[in-house]
C-alpha cells in the first residue's frame, strides 16, 4: 500500500474544504428543518449577517484504504439579497486524486415547500497541464430568496490506496450555528491531531472514541463566528479555527522534546556534512579577511563576501528549459557553493557559517520558524514549521543572528519574518531552543531631510533627501532587485508621493546604491508641493505635517475584531528647513508635541529662526502585536499624530505685513 | 456600483461566422500566397522571426517595456465552413517588466479551437528556445463571486523561456474558428507597445466580398496578394499609454473591422450595418419571450391592486430586479442568446439577457411592448463611427411608454421617431429604479433591437441634479476647538447606489458605519460618531439618507490667540488625476453628470469673532462648474459649495481646464477662516 502526502494535493484539498462549508447527515435524505429555522430572519449571535450556516457536517472515513471517502452536508439560511450569492456553489477537486459524487441540493422556501435541484452540475476545468487537472463541480440553486434555506450534500471519493492529511476548517466567512465532524482514521499509520489556533468558545476538543471497528474522532461546535479580514492583522492561518490531522510514516512520537531532539539531530547531521570542507573554508577565509582584522571585522568581511555569491533564490524564476540549459546543480557542500559562485539562500547562509567557523568564530546553525504565515508551536511537532537556517554567532559576549542567504539583508539584521521567531540552535545532541532577536525601531529608519523654499504662490520647492536604513532599505532593494533604473526611480518617487498628503511634483536626482546590502539607501529628490500654504484672507497658513500622509488613515475605524500585527519596528525622522519669501513674517508656530506611549512615540517641534522655519518630526513604532482591547489607545495615539500634523504655521505675506 | 450588471467578457470578443464551403485548392493557394513559414530546425526560431534580429526599433521612450517588431494575422476562409486563423507576433523585450510578453494567452471556446501554439526566444546570446503545445497549460475562470457560474471560455497559456531584456520572443498560434458571425477585428495598435510593422491578410473563397471600416487610424488601402486575397500593412504605430479615466480601448486604438460577405448573401454573413446586427439579435430572442402559465399568474399577482399601468410596470420591474438573481451560465450560443422566459422564471436566476427577457415577457402580459437594447457598460466603446460589430457586453430594455403616460419619475426617456417614447431601463441594475439610468449607460451608444432590425442610438443623458450628494451640517465649535453637531446626507442616483451597495456587502451590523468613518477620515484628524441612522436603504425609488452626529476634537487649531477653522468640514472633490509628469493624451471620462452640494453652518464659540475669511470661488467651464462661499451671519460661519459635472467626458483640448479646476477646488478645500478674540 502506498502512502501519499503530496503537499500540492493536500493544499488543494484544504482549499476546497475552506471554500465549501460542509454539513451533516448520512445517506441522501434531508435532515428535518424546524419551524424556527424556517421563520428565522436574523441570528442574534451574528447581527447583520447576510446568511449563516445553520448546520454543517463532515464525516471522513480513511479506515478502508480501498474506499476512503468524506461525506459533506451544508445547510445555509439566507437572510438578505446579498446572502443569496451562497446559492452559487463550486467544489474544487484534483482529477485522479479524488472525485466529487452524489451531489444533491435543494431550496426550501420560507413556507416549508422545497425545490430539489434537478439542474446540471457543471464540471469546470480550472487548470490543466501535463497530466494534472484541477476541476470544480459547479451548480446554482433555484428560486433562492431572503428567508430561503439552501442545503446540499455530496461525497468526496478519494483515490484508492491514498491517504491524505486533512483538517476540519471551522472558521468560515459565514457564522456557523452548529457543526459536527467525525474522522475514522486509517489504522496503519499513526495519526496526530491538533488545533493550533484554539477552538471556538464552548467547544470541547475532539474526542477519540475507540470502538471495536477502530478509532472514531468526533467533535461538535456551536456558534462559530464568521471570519473577518481586517487591515494589519496577524496571518489568517494563525487566526482561523481548525483541527489538523497528520499521519506519520514512522512511529508516532508524542513527547515534543524527544521529537525535536530527533529532528534537530537530523538537521545537525545535514549541516555538519554540508560544512565538512574545512580546508576549502580556511582558504576562502584567507582570501577574504586580513590576519589583523578584529573578530567583528572578520565577521563583517565574511558576511559581505557571502552575500556576493549569486543568490539563485532571489533571481527571476527560470523556466524548465532555462534551468536545464544553465546546468546549475544543487550544492552538495560549502565548497561547491564557494567554487561555483552561486547557490540557494540556505546554501549561502551555511557557507557563511562555514567561513565564520574557519575564521575561529563561535558560530552555530539554527533552524527557525518564520512568522509570515502562521505562528510556531513546539507542541504541534511539525518539522516543516522550522523552515529556514540562520547563523548564530557569539561575539563579544552577545548572540548575533545572521541570514546572508536573504538578498540585501544588512549585516546583523534578519528579514522581519525571521525575527522574534523560535527555533533550534543545532548541535549533535539535537539542539537548544532559541528565539531570534527583534531589531529596535532605530535600526530601520526613514530619515527625511528637506531644504525647501516657500514661494509667493504658497508652493514649497526644494531638495529632499530620504535615507532608508536597516529593513527599510532592505525591502526596497528586494522589491526592486529585478527591475531597471527607470522602474526603481519611479518606485522611489511614488514612495515620496505616498508620504505627502497632496499632489506633488517629484524627480529623483541621484543614483541610489541598489546593488549592495549597505545599511543605508539614499535617495535625493527635487520636490515641489504646489499650493501647500492655504489662504486665510490676509494671512497664509501652512500645515506642519508635510510627511503625514501615511498616518492619515491609521486606525480610522472605531471597532476592531482581531489583534493588530505589524511586521517590524521602524522610525521616521523628519527634518525640514523652510525659507520664507522675502518680507514674509511668521505670526505664530504650533506648540511642540510630545506623545510618548512607550512602544509608540511622536514628537513635533517647529522653530522660527528669522524667517526660516525649522520643523522636526519623529514617529517611532516598536509595536509588533497589539491585543484588540488596546486598539482604542492606539487609535487615540494616531489621532494625536494627525491633529499635530494638521497644526498650522501662521504667516503674514509681505504685502499685508507691510500694511500692518 | 456593483459590477453584477456586467455580462460575460465573451461579449467583448470578436467572432467570425462560418461561411460557404470552398475548394481545398483555395486553401492551399492561400497558404502558398501567404507563405508557409520555412521549416526551421528543431528548437530554432522560424525564419520570419529570425529576420527581425537586427531591424531598427520603432520610436519608443525609456518607459517602454517592449516593442512589437512584427505582427501578422492571416485569416483564411475555407469552403468547408471553417476559418483558419494564424497569429504571429515578435517582441523585443526592452525592460524587466517586458517579461510579461513571454506569457502568451490564447483564448478559446466553443467557436474556436486551437490547432497549435508555438513560442520561441532568440536570446541576445546563446541558442534559441522553443516551446510547443505540450508545454502550455489551460485555465478557466475560477470562482463564482460575480455570479459568472459557468462559461466555456478558456485560455491556453504558454510561457516562453528567457523573456529577458535584450531578447526577442515570438509566437505563432493557429486556430480553427467557427464563428456565429462572419466578422473580424484587426487591432494593430497596442497598449504600451509601439508597433514596427503589422500585417493583416485576408483570403476569401471565390465570389466572397468583404467590407472594411477603419477606426482611430487613417485608412490604409490593401494590396492584392493573389486571387481573392488582400493584405494590409501598417508601420510605426505608437503604443497606447494607459491613463486613468481614459476612454476604453475600442475608442482609441487603431483597428480595422472586417465583415465578410459570402457569395449570394447568406444568413451567416458579417454585419453590413446595424440593421443586420439587430436582425441577428432579434432572431436569437425569437420564441424566448413566451409567457408560461406560471408567469401569467405571477404577473396577475404582482399587478393586482396596482392602480394604472405605470404602477404595474414598477411592480414587474422591481420583481425582476430583486427576485431574479444574477447568475450567468454561458455556454456556446448561450453567451449571446437568452434562456426562455419560463426557464428563467422557474429558476429565478439569469444573466442580463435573461433579466431583460423575463421583464419584457411580463410587460407584454400587461400590454406594454419592450425591445432589447445592447450596450457596452464602458461608454465610448461604441460610437457613431463604429461599424456594426459585437462590442456590446450588456443587455437592457427599451420600454415603449403607453400613450399619455406622463410622470416626473420617468426621465431616462428618448423620443423615437417611429416607436414613440422609449424608457430605457436596466433590470440587472437593482439599485436604479424604473425611470432612471445609471451614469455609465447615459449618453452611451446602444443598439435598439426590433423585429425590423437594429438601430444605433444615443441613450439619454440625465440632468445632473438626479445624481449627487446634498450634505448639510449644523455644527458648533467650542473655544478649545472641538466641533460637534449633526450631518445629513441625501444621496440620489449613482451616489445613492454606491452607498447602498457598500452597505449591502457589509456582513455585520457593527460595520455599517465604516463607510462613513472612512469618508470622515479623509477630512478629519479625529472624530467620533455619537449617532447614526440610515433612511431608505432598500427603497430604491427614494433618496438614500444618512443622518449622523459627530464630535471632532481639535478641529479648530489654535495659533496664538487665534482659532483657525476650515469651513469645508467634510468631503473631497479635488483630484490629483491630472497631476502627472507626462502631458495627457486622451480625454477624461466621467461616470456621468452629477451635482453635489455642501452647506455647513458652524456656530462660533462665544468670545470669538471672524478676523479673516477665505475668498469666494466661482469657476465655470463647459464640462463642470464649482462655486463656494464662506460668510458669517451673526455668530454663524456658513460655508456653501456646489460642484456640478455637466458632461460625461472632457475632450483633450479642455483637459488643462479640468486640471485648473481641480487645483482651484483643492485650494478651496484647504482654505481657512481665522477667528480672533472678540473686542468688547
Amino acid at each position: 500500500m502506498s502512502f501519499c502526502r503530496l503537499s500540492l494535493m493536500v493544499g488543494l484539498f484544504l482549499l476546497g474544504a475552506t471554500v465549501y462549508r460542509v454539513g451533516s447527515s448520512s445517506a441522501d435524505e434531508w435532515m428535518p428543518i424546524s419551524p424556527e429555522e424556517l421563520k428565522m430572519t436574523s441570528e442574534a449571535a451574528a447581527p447583520g449577517a447576510p446568511a449563516i450556516i445553520l448546520y454543517r457536517q463532515v464525516d471522513r472515513d480513511d479506515s478502508n484504504a480501498h474506499v476512503p471517502h468524506e461525506y459533506n452536508y451544508v445547510r445555509v439560511k439566507i437572510f438578505t439579497e446579498e446572502g443569496r450569492k451562497n446559492a452559487d456553489v463550486e467544489i474544487p477537486f484534483v482529477k485522479g486524486d479524488y472525485s466529487i459524487v452524489n451531489i444533491r441540493a435543494r431550496t426550501v422556501r420560507q413556507d416549508g415547500s422545497s425545490m430539489v435541484y434537478d439542474g446540471k452540475v457543471y464540471e469546470k476545468e480550472i487548470v490543466k497541464a501535463r497530466g494534472f487537472k484541477y476541476l470544480a463541480k459547479t451548480f446554482t440553486l433555484s428560486d433562492v430568496q431572503p428567508g430561503s434555506i439552501i442545503e446540499y450534500h455530496y461525497m468526496i471519493d478519494f483515490a484508492e490506496n491514498k491517504v491524505f492529511d486533512s483538517n476540519w476548517m471551522l472558521s468560515s466567512d459565514l457564522f456557523t450555528k452548529s457543526a459536527k465532524f467525525t474522522l475514522k482514521p486509517y489504522g496503519q499509520f499513526p495519526l496526530q491531531w491538533s488545533w493550533p489556533n484554539g477552538l471556538p468558545e464552548g467547544t470541547k476538543p475532539p474526542a477519540d472514541e475507540t470502538r471495536a471497528a477502530g478509532h472514531n474522532i468526533r467533535m461538535e461546535a456551536q456558534n462559530i463566528p464568521a471570519f473577518l479580514v481586517e487591515d494589519d492583522m496577524p496571518p489568517e492561518a494563525a487566526m482561523k479555527f481548525r483541527v489538523d490531522f497528520n499521519y506519520s510514516e514512522g512511529s508516532l512520537e508524542t513527547d515534543p522534546d524527544k521529537f525535536w531532539r530527533k529532528q534537530g539531530k537530523k538537521w545537525n547531521e545535514y549541516v555538519e556534512s554540508f560544512l565538512n570542507k574545512k580546508k576549502a573554508m580556511e582558504q576562502a577565509v584567507g582570501e577574504t579577511v586580513a590576519a589583523g582584522d578584529s573578530p567583528e571585522g572578520k565577521l563583517q568581511k565574511i558576511y559581505a563576501r557571502a552575500q556576493k555569491i549569486r543568490n539563485i533564490s532571489f533571481e527571476v524564476e527560470k523556466t524548465e528549459q532555462e534551468q536545464k540549459r544553465a546546468q546549475e546543480k544543487g550544492a552538495g557542500n560549502v565548497e561547491d557553493v564557494w567554487k561555483r559562485g552561486y547557490g540557494y539562500g540556505d546554501d549561502i547562509t551555511l557557507l557563511f557559517l562555514g567561513m565564520a567557523r574557519a575564521a575561529g568564530l563561535e558560530a552555530s546553525a539554527a533552524r527557525i520558524s518564520t512568522r509570515d504565515d502562521h505562528f510556531f508551536s513546539k507542541s504541534l511537532m511539525k518539522a516543516r514549521d522550522l523552515r529556514t537556517y540562520v547563523v548564530l554567532v557569539k561575539l563579544n559576549g552577545k548572540d548575533l543572528y545572521f541570514d546572508p542567504g536573504t538578498a540585501f539583508a544588512p549585516y546583523g539584521l534578519l528579514p522581519w519574518s525571521e525575527t522574534l521567531s523560535p527555533g533550534l540552535k543545532l548541535d549533535r545532541d539535537g539542539g537548544t531552543w532559541i528565539t531570534t532577536s527583534l531589531p529596535q525601531s532605530g535600526d530601520s529608519q526613514v530619515e527625511r531631510k528637506a531644504d525647501l523654499k516657500l514661494t509667493q504662490e504658497g508652493s514649497l520647492e526644494g531638495k529632499l533627501k530620504v535615507t532608508y536604513s536597516g529593513l527599510e532599505a532592505m525591502y526596497r532593494r528586494l522589491d526592486e532587485r529585478n527591475e531597471d533604473e527607470a522602474q526603481r526611480k519611479k518606485s522611489l518617487e511614488d514612495d515620496v508621493r505616498y508620504m505627502i498628503p497632496a499632489s506633488i511634483e517629484v524627480e529623483l536626482a541621484n543614483k541610489p546604491d541598489w546593488s549592495s546590502s549597505d545599511p543605508l539607501l539614499v535617495a535625493e529628490f527635487d520636490l515641489k508641493v504646489p499650493g501647500w500654504a492655504s489662504g486665510a484672507g490676509r494671512r497664509a497658513l501652512m500645515a506642519v505635517g508635510i510627511f503625514g500622509a501615511e498616518e492619515k488613515h491609521m486606525c480610522e475605524h472605531t471597532t476592531r475584531v482581531h489583534p493588530m500585527y505589524f511586521h517590524y519596528s521602524s522610525e521616521k525622522v523628519d527634518n525640514l528647513t523652510i525659507e520664507l519669501p522675502l518680507g514674509w513674517q511668521v505670526t505664530s508656530v504650533p506648540k511642540p508635541e510630545n506623545s510618548d506611549a512607550k512602544v509608540m512615540l511622536y514628537t513635533m517641534k517647529v522653530e522660527n529662526n528669522n524667517g526660516t522655519l525649522h520643523v522636526e518630526r519623529r514617529m517611532k513604532s516598536d509595536l509588533i502585536t497589539l491585543e484588540q482591547k488596546f486598539y482604542p489607545a492606539l487609535r487615540k495615539f494616531y489621532e494625536v499624530v494627525r491633529t499635530s500634523d494638521e497644526q498650522q504655521i501662521v504667516l503674514q505675506p509681505a504685502s499685508t505685513a507691510a500694511s500692518n | 456600483m456593483n459590477s453584477k450588471s456586467f455580462c460575460s467578457p465573451r461579449r467583448q470578443r470578436q467572432a467570425i461566422k462560418t461561411g460557404h464551403r470552398c475548394a481545398w485548392t483555395a486553401v492551399l493557394l492561400a497558404l502558398w500566397v501567404v507563405g508557409v513559414p520555412r521549416a526551421a530546425r528543431a528548437g530554432e526560431a522560424p525564419q520570419w522571426m529570425r529576420a527581425l534580429v537586427s531591424v531598427p526599433l520603432p520610436a519608443h521612450d525609456e518607459k517602454t517595456d517592449a516593442v512589437l517588431l512584427y505582427s501578422e494575422d492571416i485569416l483564411s476562409v475555407q469552403g468547408n465552413g471553417k476559418i483558419k486563423r494564424t497569429e504571429r507576433r515578435v517582441y523585443k523585450i526592452l525592460r524587466p517588466d517586458g517579461r510579461k510578453y513571454g506569457k502568451v494567452f490564447a483564448n478559446f471556446d466553443s467557436e474556436t479551437k486551437i490547432n497549435s501554439i508555438h513560442g520561441w526566444c532568440i536570446p541576445a546570446q546563446g541558442k534559441d528556445y522553443e516551446v510547443k503545445d505540450k508545454d502550455a497549460l489551460e485555465t478557466a475562470l475560477f470562482g463564482v463571486e460575480d455570479g459568472e457560474l459557468m462559461t466555456d471560455l478558456k485560455t491556453r497559456v504558454l510561457t516562453i523561456p528567457a523573456a529577458d531584456p535584450g531578447n526577442l520572443i515570438g509566437y505563432e498560434i493557429e486556430q480553427q474558428v467557427r464563428p456565429y458571425v462572419m466578422q473580424d477585428v484587426w487591432t494593430f495598435q497596442r497598449e504600451g507597445t509601439p508597433v514596427r510593422e503589422a500585417h493583416y491578410t485576408l483570403q476569401l473563397p471565390e465570389g466572397w466580398e468583404y467590407k472594411a471600416v477603419w477606426l482611430n487610424f487613417s485608412k490604409v488601402e490593401p494590396s492584392a496578394a493573389g486571387s481573392n486575397q488582400w493584405q494590409w500593412v501598417v508601420k510605426d504605430v505608437e503604443g497606447i499609454r494607459p491613463e486613468y479615466d481614459m476612454p476604453p480601448r475600442e475608442g482609441v486604438a487603431g483597428q480595422m473591422v472586417v465583415s465578410l460577405i459570402p457569395q449570394g448573401g447568406s444568413q451567416n454573413k458579417g454585419f453590413e450595418n446595424w440593421t443586420d446586427m439587430g436582425r441577428w439579435e432579434d432572431g436569437l430572442g425569437q420564441g424566448r419571450r413566451e409567457a408560461s402559465a406560471e408567469i401569467k399568474q405571477k404577473v396577475v399577482e404582482l399587478t393586482a391592486g396596482r392602480a394604472g399601468q405605470l404602477e404595474k410596470m414598477r411592480a414587474l420591474a422591481q420583481f425582476v430586479q430583486r427576485d431574479i438573481r444574477y447568475v450567468a451560465i454561458q455556454l456556446g450560443i448561450g453567451g449571446w442568446q437568452p434562456h426562455p422566459a419560463p426557464e428563467i422564471f422557474t429558476h429565478k436566476y439569469g444573466d442580463c439577457k435573461d433579466k431583460a427577457t423575463i421583464l419584457s415577457t411580463m410587460l407584454k402580459e400587461i400590454g406594454v411592448t419592450s425591445y432589447y437594447v445592447s450596450v457596452n457598460t464602458e461608454r465610448g466603446t461604441v460610437t457613431p463611427a463604429t461599424p456594426a460589430t459585437r462590442w456590446f457586453n450588456h443587455e437592457i430594455l427599451a420600454i415603449r411608454l403607453p400613450d399619455g403616460m406622463e410622470d416626473a419619475s420617468l426621465v431616462a426617456v428618448l423620443a423615437h421617431p417611429k416607436l414613440g417614447r422609449l424608457l430605457i431601463f436596466d433590470p440587472t441594475d437593482d439599485m436604479t429604479s424604473l425611470g432612471q439610468l445609471r451614469g455609465a449607460l447615459q449618453a452611451n451608444y446602444a443598439l435598439l433591437v426590433t423585429p425590423e432590425g437594429g438601430e444605433l442610438l444615443e441613450l439619454p443623458k440625465l440632468p445632473a441634479q438626479l445624481n449627487g450628494v446634498q450634505r448639510t451640517a449644523k455644527l458648533s465649535l467650542n473655544p478649545t476647538g472641538t466641533l460637534s453637531g449633526d450631518v445629513r446626507e441625501v444621496r440620489v442616483g449613482d451616489r445613492a447606489a454606491a452607498q447602498r451597495s457598500a452597505l449591502r456587502s457589509v456582513t455585520k451590523d457593527a460595520d455599517r458605519i465604516k463607510s462613513v468613518e472612512s469618508m470622515l477620515a479623509n477630512s478629519l484628524s479625529t472624530y467620533s460618531l455619537t449617532k447614526a441612522s440610515v433612511t431608505n436603504l432598500n427603497q430604491m425609488d427614494q433618496p438614500f439618507i444618512f443622518n449622523y452626529s459627530l464630535v471632532a476634537q481639535n478641529y479648530a487649531k489654535t495659533a496664538g490667540n487665534l482659532l483657525l477653522v476650515r469651513p469645508r468640514v467634510i468631503g473631497n472633490k479635488a483630484s490629483g488625476l491630472l497631476e502627472t509628469k507626462e502631458p495627457r493624451k486622451y480625454p477624461v471620462e466621467f461616470e456621468g453628470p452629477s451635482r453635489d452640494t455642501d452647506t455647513f453652518e458652524i456656530t462660533l464659540p462665544q468670545g470669538y469673532e471672524v478676523d479673516d475669511l477665505p475668498p469666494p470661488i466661482h469657476a465655470e467651464y463647459s464640462f463642470a462648474s464649482y462655486e463656494s462661499k464662506t460668510e458669517t451671519s451673526g455668530n454663524v460661519l456658513r460655508y456653501t459649495r456646489t460642484f456640478e459635472v455637466k458632461e460625461t467626458s472632457v475632450p483633450l483640448s479642455k483637459v488643462e481646464d479640468l486640471k485648473k479646476l481641480y487645483r482651484i477646488i483643492a485650494s478651496d478645500e484647504r482654505n481657512t477662516a481665522v477667528l480672533k478674540p472678540a473686542v468688547h
